[in-house]
This record gives C-alpha cells, sequence and structure tokens, in this order.
C-alpha cells in the first residue's frame, strides 16, 4: 500500500510545526502510520566538538534527563578506552549502582506514565510517589535528583559510606515490597490486561528485521542485553537475569520492565553487600588519544551506542549519540498498524519515548476523506472514552 | 479596584490555573514539575491546576532552552493567553539556555522571545523550588492587588 | 589460541571473500573490529555479514575529514561489533543506501544527508531529519568547514530577518 503523504490540517495552516505521528485511519483502525522525529534537535554533537571532554561531560548528561547517567557512562567508557585507562573497581561498583538505580526509577516513570495514559491516575500516583524513594537514595549518593553528575573520566567523584549503604539497603527493601505489589497489577488487574493484551503487536520476526533493543525487543522474545552479551562496569560478576516475555505485545513491555525492576534491586543489593576497596579514581590528563572507540551500554530504554573520535587535543574531534528511543522508533508504525486508533497512546508509550516527543498527532480518516489534528491530550482522553464504552475502566 | 476585578483576581489567586510548555528540554525540569503534582509535594493543594489550553491559563511554565523550531510556536501560545499573565522560567536551560547555549539550534533563554515574571534556576529545578516559586507569584499578585 | 579467534576468524573470512573491497582492517581489542572498504562492495559484504548473524545495525556515523566525507556503519551479532567505514569524495558525496539490508537505516542516513550533505542514493523522498524545516538549505552543520560561532551567527540573523 502506497503512503499517503499528507501535508498539515486545516486547524492552523500557518503553522509550520512538523507533526510527529501521522496516522492513516479506516473507520477506527489504523492501516497506515508515520513517524516523524527533529523535534528536538539541539545540536549537541556540534556542540561537543568545540568543548573539552569534561565539559561535554554536563552536555551529554543533559541529552535527556531520565537516562543521563546512561548517556554519560557510554560516553566516558569510550573516552577511556581511547585514553587507555583503567577504571578501579570501586568505581565501576559505584556507576554500576547509579545505572541500576537509574532503571528502576526510569521503569517505575514509565509505569506511572503508562497508568496515567490509560486513565489509571491512582497507579500513577503510587508508582511515582514510590519512584521518591529511588530519588532519595540518589540524591544521597550523588548530590542531585536528576543530573547525578557522578562520572568523571578515570572514575566517579563521590565515594559511598556505610551509611550511606546501609541507608539504600533500607529503601531498596521498601521498593521490593512495593514493586512485587505493582507485579500483581500488572499481570493481575483484569483493567489493565483488557488495555495492553495484544495490544501495539510487534512480532519476534519484525522486532529482528527493524532492529529493535530493550525491554520493546525483549518482550517479543528476543534475549538482548548489553549487559549480558558485552558486559561494563562490573556487570561480569553479578547474578541476575535477562527478563524475556513472549507475548509480543504492550502487555509484554509492561511485564519486562517491572520485572526488570526487581533484577535491578536484586542486584544492588549484591552490589552494597560487597564493595569492592580501592580509590575512586585514576588521574587522566587533558589531552585524550588520538583514537577512535565505540561503546554500547543497556540503557533503561534499551541499547545506547556513543562513537567517540580522539585527536590529541583537549577537545573530541567526532561525538557521535544513538539513544535507544531512536531505534526503537524504527519499529513503531509497524506495531500501530492494524490497531485501533484507541490504542495509539498506549502502543506509542509502550517503547518508553522521551515525553517531549510525544507531542502532536495527524489523524486523516480514509472514509470521511477528512483529516483533523489530534494533540497527545485529546487522543488520550479519546481513547479512555473508547475503552469505557467498551465496559473497561478504572476506577 | 471595582469589585467585578477583584472577584476575578481573588479566583486567581485561590486557583491559578498553569499552562507547561515545554520549548526542547531534556525532561528533566519536565519530570520534576509532574513531580510537584504527586503525593509527596501535592501542588494542587495550593489550588493549582494543570490546564491543556492557553485560553484558560494564568501561568505559563517553561522549561527548556528555546530551541529555533519552536520560537515561533511558543510566542503565539503565550499572545494566546489573557491578560493578566504570568511566566516562570522553570530550570537553567529556560532562565539563560543553561549547558545548551551556543549551540546552532539553540536561541538561548526563553525571555528572547517574551517577557519572563520569575526565574528558577536549578538543573533540574527541585519541586520546592517550584512550589516557592508559584507561592511568591500569588503574593505578589496580592500585593498588585491593593 | 588466542581470545580473539572469533573475530579473527569472521576477519578472514571476509578478507578472504572480499579481498578487492578491503582496503584496511583491524581488529581493535575483543569484540570490536574496523574494516576500510570501498563503496562499491559494501552492500555485498553487508548482505553477506547479515547472513552470518550480524544482522543489527546499532547506528551510521558520519564523519568529515578534510577532503574526504564518509560513514561507519556499526553492525553487530550483539557479541561483536564490526564497524565498516567507506569513504567518499567532499565536491560530490554520494553514498548507497542500506536499507535494502538494513531496514532500520532511514533515520541514520537521513542524518547523513542534513548534517553532512552526502547525497544517500536509493533513500526514500521524506522529512529532513535531524533538522528542523527552515533550516537554510546547503548549510550541513557537522562539516569542520561549518564554524560553530558564524553558524549561531547566520541563524540568528536569519530569525530576526523573518521577525
Amino acid at each position: 500500500m502506497s503512503k499517503m503523504q499528507i501535508p498539515l490540517g486545516p486547524q492552523h495552516p500557518a503553522l509550520k510545526e512538523p507533526e510527529n505521528f501521522m496516522l492513516v485511519l479506516d473507520g477506527e483502525m489504523i492501516v497506515d502510520a508515520t513517524v516523524n522525529l527533529g523535534y528536538n534537535h539541539r545540536g549537541v554533537e556540534k556542540a561537543a566538538e568545540n568543548r573539552n571532554y569534561i565539559q561535554d561531560i554536563y552536555l551529554i548528561e543533559r541529552i535527556c534527563g531520565i537516562c543521563s547517567h546512561s548517556h554519560v557512562s557510554c560516553y566516558i567508557n569510550a573516552v577511556e578506552e581511547i585514553a587507555k585507562v583503567e577504571v578501579p573497581q570501586r568505581a565501576k561498583a559505584i556507576r554500576t549502582i547509579v545505572a541500576e538505580l537509574e532503571r528502576i526509577h526510569s521503569h517505575l516513570l514509565w509505569l506511572g506514565v503508562a497508568a496515567f495514559e490509560l486513565g489509571y491516575d491512582t497507579l500513577f500516583m503510587y508508582t511515582w510517589r514510590d519512584r521518591e524513594q529511588v530519588l532519595d537514595c540518589l540524591e544521597l549518593l550523588t548530590g542531585n535528583r536528576v543530573h547525578y553528575g557522578i562520572n568523571t573520566i578515570g572514575g566517579v567523584r563521590r565515594d559511598i559510606t556505610k551509611e550511606q549503604a546501609d541507608e539504600i539497603l533500607k529503601k531498596i527493601k521498601y521498593l521490593h515490597e512495593r514493586t512485587s505489589y505493582y507485579v500483581g497489577v500488572v499481570t493481575e488487574e483484569p483493567t489493565f490486561l483488557a488495555r495492553t493484551q495484544n495490544v501495539g503487536k510487534l512480532p519476534k520476526d519484525v522486532a529482528l528485521e527493524l532492529n529493535a533493543v530493550g525491554p520493546t525487543a525483549r518482550a517479543s522474545g528476543i534475549e538482548i542485553d548489553v549487559r549480558k552479551d558485552e558486559p561494563y562496569f562490573i556487570y561480569d560478576q553479578l547474578d541476575f537475569k535477562v527478563i524475556t516475555y513472549h507475548s509480543e505485545d504492550v502487555f509484554g513491555r509492561a511485564v519486562v520492565r517491572v520485572l526488570e525492576v526487581i533484577e535491578s534491586i536484586k542486584i544492588i543489593e549484591q552490589i552494597l553487600k560487597n564493595l569492592p576497596e580501592g580509590p575512586i579514581s585514576v588521574k587522566v590528563g587533558w589531552k585524550i588519544g588520538p583514537g577512535e572507540a565505540v561503546f554500547r551500554y543497556e540503557a533503561p530504554r534499551g541499547e545506547d551506542i556513543h562513537y567517540v573520535k580522539a585527536n590529541g587535543t583537549e577537545y573530541p574531534e567526532r561525538v557521535k549519540v544513538r539513544a535507544p528511543t531512536l531505534a526503537n522508533f524504527q519499529s513503531l508504525p509497524y506495531c500501530l498498524k492494524n490497531g485501533y486508533l484507541a490504542d495509539a497512546v498506549i502502543t506509542i508509550a509502550a517503547i518508553d519515548p522521551c515525553m517531549s516527543c510525544t507531542d502532536r498527532a495527524v489523524v486523516y480518516d480514509i472514509k470521511k476523506g477528512k483529516k483533523e489534528i489530534f494533540d497527545w491530550e485529546e487522543l488520550r482522553k479519546y481513547s479512555i472514552e473508547f475503552y469505557r464504552k467498551k465496559g473497561v475502566k478504572f476506577s | 479596584m471595582k469589585f467585578k476585578d477583584k472577584i476575578i483576581l481573588w479566583s486567581r489567586l485561590k486557583s491559578p490555573w498553569i499552562i507547561h510548555f515545554n520549548t526542547g528540554a531534556c525532561n528533566g525540569c519536565d519530570i520534576e514539575i509532574v513531580d510537584a503534582l504527586t503525593p509527596k509535594y501535592d501542588i494542587e493543594r495550593f489550588g493549582i491546576l494543570l490546564k491543556g489550553t492557553p485560553r484558560h491559563a494564568d501561568v505559563m511554565i517553561v522549561s527548556g532552552p528555546l530551541t529555533r523550531q519552536q520560537a515561533k510556536r511558543f510566542k503565539r501560545i503565550y499572545d494566546q493567553m489573557p491578560e493578566p499573565k504570568f511566566v516562570l522560567a522553570v530550570g537553567t536551560c529556560a532562565c539563560s539556555g543553561g549547558v545548551f547555549d551556543g549551540c546552532y539550534n539553540v536561541i538561548g533563554g526563553i525571555d528572547k522571545v517574551i517577557p519572563v515574571s520569575a526565574y528558577i534556576p536549578g538543573c533540574p529545578v527541585r519541586p520546592e523550588a517550584i512550589i516557592d516559586a508559584v507561592v511568591k507569584l500569588i503574593k505578589e499578585l496580592e500585593k498588585s492587588a491593593k | 589460541m588466542s581470545e580473539l579467534t572469533k573475530e579473527e576468524e569472521i576477519l578472514k573470512e571476509i578478507k578472504d571473500k572480499f579481498s578487492d573491497a578491503v582496503e584496511n582492517s583491524i581488529i581493535q581489542r575483543k569484540s570490536r573490529i574496523w574494516i576500510d572498504l570501498s563503496e562499491n562492495a559494501k552492500l555485498d559484504i553487508m548482505r553477506y555479514l547479515k547472513e552470518k548473524g550480524y544482522y543489527h545495525l546499532s547506528t551510521i556515523t558520519g564523519f568529515d575529514e578534510g577532503e574526504k566525507l564518509g560513514a561507519i556503519y556499526h553492525i553487530t551479532n550483539h557479541k561483536i561489533i564490526i564497524n565498516l567505514r567507506v569513504r567518499t569524495p567532499k565536491e560530490n558525496p554520494i553514498l548507497k543506501s542500506v536499507l535494502p539490508v538494513y531496514p532500520s537505516a532511514t533515520s541514520y542516513e537521513r542524518e547523513l544527508e542534513d548534517l553532512f550533505g552526502i547525497k544517500i542514493d536509493g533513500l526514500p523522498e521524506g522529512r529532513n531529519y535531524p533538522l528542523p524545516e527552515g533550516f537554510p538549505k546547503g548549510v550541513h552543520p557537522l562539516r569542520k568547514d561549518v564554524k560553530l560561532e558564524e553558524l549561531n551567527k547566520m541563524l540568528n540573523e536569519k530569525c530576526v530577518k523573518e521577525e
């Protein structure tokens, strides 16, 4: 079927902004979907070439507020590879703790956002309230709730004391209980199941062909996780499972994420009970290279890959960042097609895109031959209303 | 001040309606803004409601550095808000461009395009700072009413 | 038996089968192979590697070396990353699209067109990515001859003109 290129809708003819999603409808079903990006382009890669390696840490952190540690760790590992630096074990352990805390916070955030999109406000409030425990741990360790700044080239900037470790273990224990409750909600609550099962299907072979990553791929039965495939930090010394599920739908993506939180809790407990002694960083000069390196990292949303080229000066020659959401956007049109318009919101939310990306959608109705612009809030309310009429509503 | 104006101002003070606009942020401030709604900080106890449309809003909270593609749309949404209106620049990026100042697709802070009532620095801004700013704003409104 | 057996095996296979195309190659360390190859053989080598299990295209990195532009294709079977580097002259930069082999490449190839000005032969029509609509045509920010301060000045002047 040929794709129809539809210009922006009638509401704001003078508007020249791109919509993010273009959905072609036949009745209530989506028959075609296009995803357009470029909404949030700032010019980070060019700016990175004009700043030194340390300044770039703070720039790259702010590519995304939800997985900032992931981006920096990936970048720093590439730089350390070029500089041939041996990072001390204690630093790697601290980096792992922050990485897993970030994964927990990101998945709980996702669960809350997904609940909100479905109309399940209570679950949204619960998960975000519990997420505060994780943010407290991160603030205790690093001094900030978001954008931790704990990494430096050659190690980490702050050490962890016994009191901090004990405090984190306490909070983690509470989180373990709460997450077990969420596992129950996700797998047994009939309204949640009704809205997520068989929605946004992405079969395994399509996911492989379109190179899906992270929980989106794992929910289609693909067992990939950079922490196991190419272990970095101290993951090769830790005991944890790669969570996969076979259902290939939004439900599977929710299950994978919630169970991954439990695995992350186990990882943090293992590390804190066995923290290696030693220095927290080694000295590295201002000038790096020459050389080049590529590094892959398992961010909460999936495989994050950075490429760094150094030329022997204080400024990188080239820094390339490919965030995991971009990889998953390639699979999104497939997930949306042959689904209901009412499922579009949760399908898009299920690949866990950055919030600012999902802004406006243009909907074109073949039968009526007209197009309307929906904004996210309208589409969300439409979905909740659609399912309420079918008897699926959250109290 | 006329009686009818006093009623309007009272309702605005008791329940300011807010619209949130993201001009290209990393989402760090956005999640802290949403956090302000959640039980630990609970900004709704001040009667603050997050609304989707600029035509009903008293206060616009803006996060993120002003990117080139957002500038026109941002100005248009500001123009759609009825007077009196207030703009809070939330986070260092909205105040001055922050770490993205100098990037080719970033113009700078949001005050390059519209007047700002209050600057809340922070990277990201803490929910307590957001609540503090809104409370200060309400006090300013009360003062101007007298 | 060296630790790099798998890497050496796959590199040897590529060099044997495509000896004319491989200009340079190195096993940087465990799980990292870098191959400089000629643009003509790129798709054949990719098809071969995909059959061998290197089905995942992580991303494509564009670069500017002065006289030449180019792209590095980072493909992996999740254990080993093979980085394939091709070059094209700056006066007329063209590369063939890898969509026939890796259908996930669309956004990455659009980036090469927008940010470096490399024409991708075979890329279907579509919206620019990542540069916004209205960005001046012919200006490719990631090229080395584009200086950040001058670019900012030019874009600011353009904004003022539009107001």
